[in-house]
């Protein structure tokens, strides 16, 4: 009887907090598609026959949300190729090689591992101010890309790969190169992936250093975009219409979440797996 | 351009190891290779983590403002700072978001990860838990605006509802960092218990079996097993936390700007503050203080890390 009780508070439990977790992510998407006024007067009111596009319409004309996606998706691109390619490489030569000086290097990788952003934030605007990189797409894509976590997880990765298997690759007379693309991407290739997701959804989602970098609306992400539009709503500068204002509000962030939210429900496994290893910034 | 500069290395290197690379033993040590595959690396490091931090501590010393001449202040920044109420209030203000956030994190993650290390459907469960970390902090920031509006928003209707006051979740200080909060433990208490999880799976099922022939309740267990077994991870949760709520900036940069008053104005608010005002060399300084700061809780991390490990 006990036992059962038990069973019955713990799914409570569990039910409990998964459905706080998801209701403010359902009631964005939700709402996003409801009349504005719905929004304030009735804002736990979900009917299917009053759903309409019209917040998405009006915000496609206050915000330039197609600019923001498309410098999003080139430094995601870019920033994230680099990662993705390098990291690997990187993680490779410290699990596989013995060379002097590697133990230093790779107290380098572990010291920079926890360096945040924030630390970085000031230093390295002063830099991109001196190398006139302020509001170009170089400052957005170069700094913290193939990052120090990227490295050392793909270190662990393929540290554990046999060395059996690598030697028998050089013996057949296989180049470093071709070692690693024929023996050791095959072995890794579920650790690549979940590197992958995560690196997707960092670059996708960072802030801090963008909003910083980039004082333009040409270099803007689309997370800066967003920011900026609360910002303006803030300050009073989108006018009184609050209806409009806050389906508008909702409609962008809706837009802006699902990429996101696409890979997530998609690659999920490898997202876990990813989290386990402890490696999404918060 | 940047493209360019960018892959102008990785040919570099492919050419390079197709060129000397004949049958090589790992341990020779003349070998270019292990450096090529570093290279990357450490460029994107040397540039854009060390020479940056080096440049601000020079600048530190300085009064810079992002323009005009450069004068040699000496410890007047540091001097500034430390004497200033805005930059101990910013601390206080993140210690405030740290005692509202961290210790109810905790607590919480650990109870949920018991339940769900015991539960089946841990899939679905872990998936809607870390559903709120992968989702953008810009756009939940947003929402969070909307739901926790005073006169409109959905939270102070539901308290309506049964009959409660309406209250100033981002009109009054303490409301304000009571959101700031809500939002944090909303976004990241899900990858606690993901990190709990695995912790706790690491407690062979013999101990609770044990404790049960002993007549150890549910509580007991809890308290006697659960915690002290999973002390280490317990205790990276808290640094994790403890960095998060430290490193505070996108949250009450969208949700507050701040206010009301300063009341939400985190340590990386204020090192923004720094950048709008122009005052460059202070908020190097400022930057300078974080640095040793978060590296003393790193250490702290990587120790943990290391033992956990060891395990």
């Amino acid at each position: 009887m006990n036992a059962r009780l038990g069973t019955i508070g713990r799914y409570a439990l569990l039910v409990t907090v998964s459905l706080v977790s998801l209701a403010p992510l359902l009631w964005m998407v939700a709402s996003a598609f409801k009349p504005g006024a719905d929004v304030i007067a009735r804002p736990f009111a979900f009917d299917p026959a009053r759903f309409t596009v019209q917040n998405f319409h009006q915000m496609l004309h206050t915000i330039p949300i197609g600019t923001g996606f498309r410098n999003t998706a080139l430094v995601v691109a870019i920033k994230g190729g680099l990662t993705m390619v390098f990291c690997p490489l990187a993680g490779f030569a410290f699990a596989k090689y013995e060379f002097p000086g590697k133990r230093l290097l790779f107290a380098t990788v572990l010291a920079t591992l926890m360096l945040p952003t924030l630390v970085l934030l000031i230093p390295l605007l002063l830099e991109m101010s001196e190398l006139h990189w302020v509001s170009t797409f170089q400052a957005l894509i170069l700094p913290g890309a193939v990052d120090a976590f990227g490295v050392f997880w793909m270190r662990q990765t393929i540290a554990a790969i046999p060395d059996e298997l690598i030697d028998a690759a050089r013996v057949d007379g296989a180049s470093d190169l071709r070692t690693y693309r024929s023996v050791v991407v095959p072995v890794i290739r579920p650790g690549l992936a979940a590197l992958g997701v995560l690196t997707f959804i960092n670059i996708y989602n960072d802030f801090v250093w963008p909003v910083v970098a980039v004082n333009d609306e040409q270099h803007q992400t689309l997370q800066v975009m967003l920011a900026a539009l609360a910002q303006n709503i803030r300050a009073g500068q989108l006018g009184a219409d609050w209806t409009s204002v806050w389906g508008q509000l909702l409609a962008a962030s809706t837009v802006a979440a699902l990429p996101v939210l696409l890979v997530f429900i998609l690659l999920q496994r490898h997202l876990i797996k990813g989290v386990m290893a402890g490696s999404l910034k918060g | 351009m940047t493209m360019a500069t960018m892959t102008a290395p990785a040919q570099a290197t492919e050419a390079q190891v197709r060129g000397t690379a004949p049958v090589r033993r790992r341990r020779r040590r003349t070998s270019p290779v292990p450096y090529l595959f570093v290279a990357p690396f450490l460029v994107v490091f040397l540039g854009f983590s060390a020479y940056p931090i080096g440049f601000a501590l020079q600048l530190s010393f300085t009064n810079w403002h992002g323009a005009g001449v450069l004068r040699f202040t000496g410890l007047a920044n540091y001097r500034y700072l430390l004497t200033s109420s805005d930059f101990w209030g910013s601390m206080v203000n993140s210690g405030l978001l740290w005692l509202l956030v961290v210790p109810a994190q905790v607590l919480l993650a650990l109870v949920v990860a018991v339940a769900l290390s015991r539960s089946r459907l841990r899939g679905p469960f872990s998936a809607s838990l870390i559903a709120p970390f992968v989702t953008p902090l810009v756009a939940m920031a947003q929402v969070w605006i909307i739901l926790f509006d005073k006169d409109f928003g959905a939270v102070n209707h539901a308290l309506a509802a049964v009959g409660l006051p309406a209250a100033g979740w981002l009109t009054t200080a303490s409301g304000a960092r009571i959101t700031v909060a809500l939002l944090v433990l909303w976004r990241t208490t899900g990858y606690a218990v993901i990190l709990l999880m695995a912790g706790l799976t690491s407690i062979p099922a013999q101990v609770y079996e044990a404790a049960r022939l002993d007549g150890a309740g549910a509580w007991t267990q809890f308290w006697r097993i659960t915690v002290p077994l999973t002390t280490r991870t317990v205790s990276f949760v808290v640094v994790i936390g403890t960095l998060t709520v430290f490193q505070l900036f996108a949250e009450p940069f969208v949700l507050t700007g701040g206010g009301p008053f300063n009341a939400t104005r985190t340590a990386g608010l204020y090192l923004y503050k720094h950048v709008t005002n122009s005052d460059l060399g202070l908020g190097a300084a400022n930057s300078m203080l974080l640095v040793v700061m978060v590296f003393a809780l790193s250490l702290a991390s990587i120790r943990l890390l290391r033992s956990r490990e060891e395990r």
